[in-house]
């Protein structure tokens, strides 16, 4: 009996995720009258602003995941190696983005950094994606970061770090040639959770004013009736891929260990 | 002057005094062990040796130069580490090599170089190999040839050997000290393992609270101990409470019997009570023509060890630890039974506090 209800319940969880994924996926086949046909997908492909925006949000990712390396990586490494007791106040801060709401953080950029002040990144296009840059990073800061702090546990940090200090390495190259590969797959985790939470974003993207991929998505859902559950299928599909690839990864590097 | 020189070194973290005042001098190519208990400060010396701890006190000298504020990366230190700390991501070549790397060594030099450390550790073939790929005592052999590829003025050897079962033990702390004298490199190695440290030192500091308790050639360490502690922590010890009969002479009373102790005159006076120590090996089973006294024993426990036996027997109401070799036609005592004990006074081993 508590098995018919264990599958049960599991059975209802799936079927609450999968309907609206399988009537969204029907409804975007739909678009010739009568029978099924991928029109929808084709008009979403042939439209350039589709490449334009995806194209600039994966550039955009791209930059977000190398200065989330960059941030993340030392610091986590740091944090493990020299400020074990800071660990605590570290995590808090980097859960900060999932409670504070991406406007509030783009309000206070726009602010800080708008044409009269100090820094008037919003003056100039560049200066803007380096604004959206930024506000990518914080955003996927928690994810990163974990994900880094979760490859840094799997590793002897102290002990290698002083094996390579031994042998006459700076930090530099300690953390280029000894950390940095021992933790690529957590680094990969993150910035495939990065890139899928850029390729997602609307807030920040749209009050700012740059042609991302979020955006295109609202636009294009506001104004046609096939398309945007299309692109929402493209999209689901962007992600869980992924998603694969991190899984991928990951079993790549324990087959490899297994080996062994 | 000494090659390697600690100089009134103190450590602290906190209020916690972990070394204090400590002294060394190491000459060069000598293989010095640091020996004592968890927390007596040895890996901390290791560790300001290595430059991964700043001293609150003293200072330290390799080869005449003063590297006690210098980076751990700027002394020219090979170190091996009890937990391998192979770099996962690289192959065992490239291990090896990685010292060099960073000092810049042009690659021909490199190859050749590290072709030299592999076939010197005997894993030449294991060259292509990453660290998973090898056993515990292949991963340490490789950690020694990549703490010397870079030829170290010292090496550091904390606990290499106690992630390792028995036999590879054995048999890799005998390859650490030929290729160490091979080498004739300076090596300070820190060990809790007695055993460990008098098989392969030149001279061994037994450390205690955060200090040497005695620093002395293997020999001298286990025969004439300094402290109680020394005595205690450095093999298995017998104490007995003897009569002093005459200080001058260093004569004492045992049971009845008279026996002469090495350190006279004593500094205790006639009729005063003195504790004084024996080796398992000093106390003889039977009459032994060349021995100060023989003493009655009763048998309580009989250990068999292979080619040793040891037994614990009631000697003048003290209980004490005997070791006798194994004689495949003399079968042990049994418990219960008695025997005779032979012993000396010169075997006695008088202890400072």
């Amino acid at each position: 009996m508590t098995r018919f209800f264990a599958w049960g319940t599991f059975l209802l969880g799936c079927l609450f995720f999968a309907l609206p994924l399988i009537g969204m996926t029907e409804f975007s086949l739909k678009m010739r009258r009568g029978e099924y046909s991928f029109d929808a997908y084709r008009r979403v492909f042939e439209d350039q602003r589709f490449w334009d925006t995806f194209s600039y949000s994966l550039i955009l990712a791209a930059a977000t995941i190398v200065v989330g390396v960059l941030l993340v990586v030392p610091t986590a490494y740091w944090v493990r190696l020299k400020l074990p007791q800071a660990r605590p106040v570290i995590e808090f801060i980097t859960l900060l983005p999932l409670v504070i709401p991406a406007i509030v953080i783009v309000f206070g950029y726009i602010r800080l950094y708008n044409t009269s002040s100090f820094l008037p990144l919003t003056g100039s296009a560049l200066g803007t994606d380096i604004l959206l840059t930024m506000g990518y990073t914080t955003l996927a800061l928690p994810y990163m970061y974990r994900s880094v702090d979760t490859g840094l546990r799997t590793i002897d940090v102290a002990t290698l770090t002083e094996a390579a200090q031994s042998l006459g390495a700076g930090w530099i190259t300690i953390l280029s040639r000894i950390i940095l590969p021992n933790v690529m797959v957590a680094v990969l985790s993150g910035a495939f959770l990065t890139l899928a939470i850029v390729l997602g974003e609307f807030t920040m993207a749209a009050l700012l004013n740059r042609p991302a991929f979020g955006p295109f998505m609202q636009l294009l859902g506001a104004n046609r009736a096939y398309e945007p559950p299309a692109l929402a299928v493209i999209a689901f599909a962007i992600t869980w891929g992924c998603m694969g690839l991190m899984q991928l990864v990951t079993r790549f590097s324990k087959h490899e260990r297994a080996k062994a | 002057m000494s090659f390697l020189t600690l100089t009134h070194l103190e450590k602290s973290f906190g209020a916690n005094r972990v070394v204090k005042d400590f002294n060394l001098s190491v000459e060069k190519g000598e293989f010095i062990s640091l020996l004592g208990p968890s927390g007596c400060g040895k890996t901390t010396v290791l560790r300001m040796v290595a430059g991964f701890e700043t001293p609150t006190a003293g200072g330290i000298t390799i080869d005449g130069r003063d590297v006690t504020s210098l980076k751990a990366n700027s002394r020219n230190i090979g170190m091996m580490f009890q937990a391998y700390a192979l770099f996962p991501n690289m192959t065992v070549a490239d291990n090896v090599a990685f010292g060099l790397r960073v000092k810049g060594v042009p690659r021909a030099e490199r190859d050749a170089r590290v072709a030299e450390m592999l076939a010197l550790i005997g894993l030449s073939e294991m060259g292509g190999r990453f660290p998973f790929q090898l056993s515990g005592g292949q991963q340490q052999r490789v950690a020694l040839a990549r703490a010397l590829a870079p030829r170290p003025s010292v090496l550091l050897l904390d606990e290499p050997l106690s992630a390792l079962d028995a036999k590879v033990r054995v048999s890799l702390r005998n390859q650490i000290r030929q290729i160490q004298q091979d080498l004739g490199i300076t090596t300070i190695f820190v060990t809790h393992d007695q055993e460990e440290a008098m098989s392969i030192s030149d001279r061994i500091v037994v450390m205690n609270g955060g200090v040497a308790d005695q620093v002395g050639a293997p020999f001298e360490i286990y025969n004439r101990p300094r402290t109680k502690f020394v005595a205690n922590f450095v093999g298995t010890l017998n104490t007995f409470e003897v009569r002093v009969t005459d200080p001058a002479t260093g004569r004492v009373a045992l049971a009845g019997q008279d026996l002469t102790l090495p350190d006279a005159p004593l500094s205790a006076r006639t009729g005063e009570t003195l504790t004084v120590a024996l080796r398992p090996e000093a106390l003889r089973l039977g009459r032994l023509a060349d021995a100060e006294a023989l003493l009655p024993a009763k048998v309580t426990d009989v250990h068999f060890m292979g080619s040793v036996i040891r037994l614990r027997a009631d000697v003048a109401g003290t209980d004490v630890s005997l070791d006798t070799f194994n004689r495949p036609d003399t079968p042990p005592p049994t418990v219960g039974s008695m025997i005779e004990v032979s012993l000396s006074g010169r075997d006695f081993i008088q202890l400072r506090a």
